[in-house]
């Protein structure tokens, strides 16, 4: 009985830290204005090297309508309350800003992280993103 | 002849009607509640639209990714065993992993086995609940990971190996085995890195039986990296890009009055994985026992269908929330 009371204890209070800790974060996320502003400055400079490359923004699109069109939308218009990516806070923002933030995500929120692909695609994904908004405006 | 009293007619009348109605409100229910059920059960076949997720290629090993939040993941990953004094056997798990948030991920596991010359029985069932406590990436990315499981001895899916764990517990007829009920509590640290398109991952494992039985330990360790980094600009599916190799090294460390490597069983296996479409993977794995305590040899296949956005549908059947 002694025990399983301890397992229980344990249990808990592995729960409890983990949400305090993931509460925390998120709080601390709440205060700035944007997501985006915590972006790291030597990342936030960093180009994109697959920059104007044509296949790169192709093989983008390829991976956007993998991974992302289905919560974003095809032509990443956004859905409900999934942000649209054709908009002016994403093009405001560098590659680097952009490359972070699919890393990272914001789990919280719903966005998930997508360290898991390789750092390649991801920069694909990103040349793709920033090209909605040029295909957007012409 | 017997007089008919109108209002008592009318009365009656407007009972059968209103039993009637129930009943139709009733049949109504059911039969939407019955074509809920199968729209439910058309979208986990038929759905459209599935996006690829960030499928590990290991069967033991956890990383740090998460199953993407309102994704269901149905997966089923047989195990072919060869058995020293009795027969080989084919165990299977069937799971259904769902991203419940972007930092917590449900699992649900049902388990079977069917042994040679002997019987095919289920197993029992498995819960696991994966949280992340640091919602950003850092160069290692902790998670932490708690299961109950309420299998009997009969199982043999060999997802964790743990303890003195060994091939040995396997030779027991099912009729035998299955009387032994394990009602277990297991807790992982998963620590999981991603560098230069590989993934290193180790988990550490601690496994407790609710009946007075000893802690048990164990280890799993994994390192994959897909064939190509960059992804090609056309649609393919033999292409080196779908395609993610690696090891994993997974084994018992004893219990908590024998903590070690002594009489634990220890496996090594090469993975693949192959992205086949946007939604299904498939996943290969021959394990090798390096020592005399482990079977000689498994054979792991697995696999998977993603259904992107099975949440959001969900919602949509049963509130009619607008997309």
């Amino acid at each position: 009985m002694k025990t399983r009371a301890r397992i229980f204890i344990s249990i808990l209070l592995t729960f409890i830290v983990t949400l305090r800790i993931a509460q925390g974060q998120d709080a601390g996320k709440r205060e700035r204005s944007s997501v985006l502003s915590s972006v790291p400055t030597a990342v936030h400079t960093r180009p994109n090297p697959f920059e104007g490359k044509p296949e790169a923004v192709l093989a983008g699109r390829k991976l956007f309508e993998r991974h992302c069109a289905t919560c974003h939308g095809p032509d990443g218009e956004g859905r409900g309350r999934v942000p649209a990516l054709n908009s002016d806070v994403v093009e405001r923002a560098t590659p680097g800003d952009l490359f972070w933030f699919v890393t990272n995500g914001n789990l919280w929120t719903g966005m998930p992280s997508w360290s898991g692909l390789p750092e390649a695609r991801r920069w694909q994904i990103v040349a793709y993103v920033r090209s909605l908004r040029k295909k957007g405006t012409n | 002849m017997t007089s008919l009293d109108p209002n008592s007619v009318a009365t009656r009348l407007q009972v059968v009607h209103t039993q009637n109605s129930s009943r139709k409100r009733v049949a109504k229910g059911m039969f939407v509640g019955a074509a809920r059920f199968v729209a439910l059960a058309a979208l986990l076949v038929l759905a459209c639209a599935s996006a690829r997720s960030q499928e590990r290629p290991y069967f033991i090993t956890y990383t740090h990714q998460m199953e993407e939040p309102g994704s269901l993941e149905i997966a089923t990953n047989p195990l072919f065993g060869t058995q020293r004094g009795g027969g080989n056997f084919l165990a299977t798990w069937t799971e259904f992993e769902y991203g419940a948030r972007g930092w917590w991920t449900t699992e649900f596991y049902l388990d079977w086995q069917s042994t040679r010359r002997d019987s095919a029985l289920f197993t029992g069932f498995r819960w696991e609940n994966r949280f992340r406590p640091l919602l950003r990436e850092h160069w290692i990315n902790p998670v932490l990971y708690v299961e109950f499981e309420d299998i009997n001895g009969a199982d043999k899916t060999l997802l964790e190996v743990v303890g003195h764990d060994g091939e040995a517990d396997h030779a027991v007829p099912n009729s035998e085995s299955r009387r032994e009920r394990k009602r277990e509590m297991e807790a992982k640290l998963i620590l999981s890195s991603n560098f230069r398109g590989w993934n290193i991952s180790e988990n550490i494992i601690a496994e407790k039986n609710l009946t007075n039985s000893p802690w048990e330990f164990g280890y799993a360790i994994g390192a994959s990296r897909p064939l190509a980094l960059a992804a090609r600009p056309n649609r393919c599916t033999f292409c080196p890009e779908n395609f993610a190799v690696g090891a994993e090294l997974f084994g018992g460390l004893g219990d908590r009055y024998s903590f070690g490597l002594r009489d634990t069983s220890h496996y090594l296996a090469p993975v693949v994985a192959w992205n086949v479409s946007d939604s299904v993977t498939l996943r290969l794995s021959p394990s090798f026992g390096l020592n005399g305590n482990g079977h000689r040899f498994l054979l792991r296949f697995g696999i998977s269908y993603e259904i992107s956005g099975f949440g959001r549908r969900v919602k949509q059947m049963f509130h009619g929330e607008k997309p």
